[in-house]
Formats: C-alpha cells, structure tokens, sequence
C-alpha cells in the first residue's frame, strides 16, 4: 500500500518538474516578441464540462458507473473558482466481499493557473485545491466468511444484501493538471489529484470501501489518488485587458 | 506547440499510473481472523497440572479427513476449528489409537482399531464481524457450550470452560480445559 503512494508522489513530482521546465522554456520565447503595443484581450466566463474518463470507464468497466459536471469561473487573470459535481457507483468484489457504493459528490476550490499564454492564447497549467464532500449508500450483496483453517470447507456465507445509508466523508485535496483550448473556447484537459480524508460516517461492523468523488480508500492511510480527463466548453460572458 | 508534448506525456504517465493501481488485497496471515477453539488438557488427580495424552487422534464428525496435526501426536493442547455455517460442530477424541488392517487393507470390517474414542460435541451461536477490505468478515461463536457424549468408557473424566457463558473469539487463551 505505502509504496503505492510514495510512487504516485513521485509522479506528482516528476510532473511539477516537466511541467515546470515547459514554463520556462516558452517564457524564453515569449519576451522577445510579445513586446508589441496592442491591447490583448482575455475572455471571462463561465466554463463547463465532464469528465471523459468517468464516461469512458462508465462504458468498459462493468462494475463501475460514474458521471460528473465540473465547472471553473474566470475572477482574476491567473484565478479561477472550480467545483465539480458528480455520482458514481462502484462495485467492488473480492473472494470473501461483494459491496455496491452509490452515492454524490461536490467539489469546491480554486485553480490557479501556472502557464504564461502567449497573445491571447488560454491554456492553462494549473495547481490548486477543492474541499469535497460526498452522501452514499453501501450495500453489501454478498459475503464469505474468512477463515484460515479450510478443515471444513464450507464457510458461513449470505446473499442477503445489507444495506448502510446515510454514508458522508469530508475531504481536502491538491490538484495539478492542464487545460489546453483545441477549437475556440472548447478545451482538453487532465488532472492529478491527491487526496486526505478528514472524516467520514462509518457504517456499524463495516467500513466505507468506497467514495463517491474520493475513490477508494486504503486500510493504511487517509490518502486518495484520482485523475481526471475533461472536456469544457467556455461561455464567453466579458472580455478584459491582458494588464 | 510544446504544450501538447507535455500533454502526451501527462496522458500517458496517468495511464501508467492508473494502470499499476490495483492494490493487492490480500488478506495479511498476521491479521486476527475466524478462531479456532482451544483445549487444555489437565490431570483429572491434580487438576492444576497439565498432563499430555498419547496417540490422540482428532477428526470431526462427518469429516473424512483427520484433523492434520493431530493424527496420532502427544499433546496437552487441542485447537479445534468449528463451522462457521453450522451451531454445532463434533469431534472424535480418540487417545492411544491405533489401527491394524489385519493383512487385509480392502476389508475395513475386519480392520483392529485400539485406543479410547471420546466424542466431544460444541454448541454455540455465530456472528460475524468486520475485519478488513481484504479479510471481509470473520466469526465468532458466542455462548460456547462443551458436552462429553457418555459412552461408558470415557477417557474425558470432566470439563471446564474458562468463563462464565464462554465465548471464541480469539485465539488468545484457551477456552475450555479437559480432566483426564
């Protein structure tokens, strides 16, 4: 489990630094030919999108279903207020354990955007954090009792679904990631995002296996990991000056 | 231009990345899961001195198979596993066992078996209780009863559970003690 995670600090870290490095590079070749005297304008506006790789994985993985709406706000040059909100359910089956988790999430946060755009270009590489929440339900269909002595070999078992409501978990959590306009104001984008748990409702001689928005969880720590590939589209509501 | 390099990258390092996520859940062998009853011989003359048995032979009833690590040993513990889908679960006890085919090993009718059997018979109710992701649940048996089945010759002279309304729930301590 905890090299799990070192590996995915690593990868964040791997991906400040090539992302870091990109910066710097077109810093270069921006000043030398930026320095004209027209008035660039920034768009402002409302931007909204889905996550593609929730519908992708919503369509080749059985156990899993998920859809989410994520949006972002323009409020200064480099700051944009970001939320998503989404439902996923997630099957999660193994020898002993066969668990259903339906539920929703919201996400709140800022973004604030790395990537010094070149003209009026509006890509952005981004870092910033959410506060999320998520209401589920889990639902045990079917369990196999554990026993490490197959001396008899059948175990208690129970296909009778067991039902846990009335589920929360709070979180924080950090996010790195991209945005580049492909087609006028449509963009692409992806995202890392790590996670920490700061509480959650735990169902009685249970555990949540599973978070809507948060994705699973680890028996050894309170950290999460997810991505996220979107697609947006940006309402243009206003436009201001570059400086 | 550059960006859709980084991008490529970013893409594809997330893909890796997702891709070697699979945590392995397995159950840890250290981790506590579904006990196993545990039985202390003791001296029937000295009751507060342990005494081993010789020869013991243990085999559930309406298992085929006897129990692996006692087919025929010296003991003065016994650590019995009960059905988890059952309330009840019985063991033969069989002390100074011995078997003689009688030169005829397809005829088991004719087949010497020497020694003592005692029939030991476990009563209790089961409950289930959540261990990890990767254990799921294990069961404990409440309200252990033990009753040594009067044959007119047993070697088990009497029994003692530990507490009061015994229960197994880990494998701690042991759980009943028997007189010989």
């Amino acid at each position: 489990m905890s090299k799990q995670h070192i590996s995915s600090y690593f990868i964040s870290l791997i991906l400040f630094l090539l992302l870091g490095t990109s910066i710097q590079a077109q810093n270069d070749s921006i000043i030398s030919t930026a320095n004209d005297s027209i008035k660039i304008k920034l768009k402002y506006g409302l931007r909204v999108g889905t996550d593609a790789g929730k519908l992708i994985r919503s369509f080749i993985d059985d156990d899993y279903s998920g859809f989410e709406v994520n949006a972002d706000f323009r409020i200064k040059k480099t700051l944009y207020i970001a939320g998503e909100l989404g439902i996923e359910e997630k099957t999660t089956i193994n020898d002993y354990l066969d668990v259903t988790t339906s539920g929703a999430y919201l996400k709140a946060g800022i973004d604030y955007n790395l990537y010094k755009n070149w003209l009026d270009m509006d890509n952005m590489i981004y870092t910033g954090f959410r506060v999320g929440a998520s209401a589920f339900s889990q639902d045990i269909n079917s369990l196999t009792v554990y026993n490490t002595d197959q001396y008899w070999e059948s175990q208690y078992s129970s296909n009778e679904v067991q039902t846990f409501n009335d589920l929360t978990a709070f979180w924080i959590e950090l996010i790195v990631g991209m945005k580049v306009e492909l087609f006028n104001n449509l963009y692409l984008g992806l995202n890392l995002q790590l996670r920490g748990l700061v509480s959650e409702v735990e169902p009685t001689n249970f555990e949540n296996i599973f978070i809507p928005g948060f994705h699973k969880t680890f028996d050894s720590s309170a950290i999460g990991v997810g991505y996220g590939y979107t697609i947006s589209y940006l309402i243009p509501l206003y436009k201001k000056d570059k400086n | 231009m550059k960006h859709y390099h980084t991008l490529a990258i970013l893409f594809g390092i997330i893909t890796i990345f997702s891709m070697g996520c699979e945590p392995d859940d397995i159950c840890p062998e250290t981790t506590a899961t579904t006990p196993s009853l545990i039985i202390r011989l003791y001296d029937i003359s000295n009751q507060s001195s342990k005494k081993n048995v010789f020869g013991l032979k243990a085999q559930g009833i309406g298992n085929d198979n006897p129990l692996t690590n006692y087919n025929v040993v010296t003991t003065d513990s016994i650590v019995l596993p009960l059905k988890t889908d059952d309330i009840s679960t019985a063991y033969s006890l069989h002390k100074e066992y011995s078997y003689d085919d009688n030169g005829t090993p397809d005829d088991p009718t004719d087949d010497i078996i020497g020694g003592n059997e005692d029939i030991i018979t476990l009563n209790y109710t089961t409950e289930e209780v959540y261990v990890s992701r990767a254990c799921g649940y294990k069961t404990i048996f409440k309200n252990v009863t033990l009753t040594i089945n009067s044959d007119g010759d047993n070697w088990i002279q009497a029994k003692e559970s530990i507490s009061d309304n015994q229960s197994v729930e880990d494998e701690q301590a042991a759980h009943f003690k028997l007189f010989h």
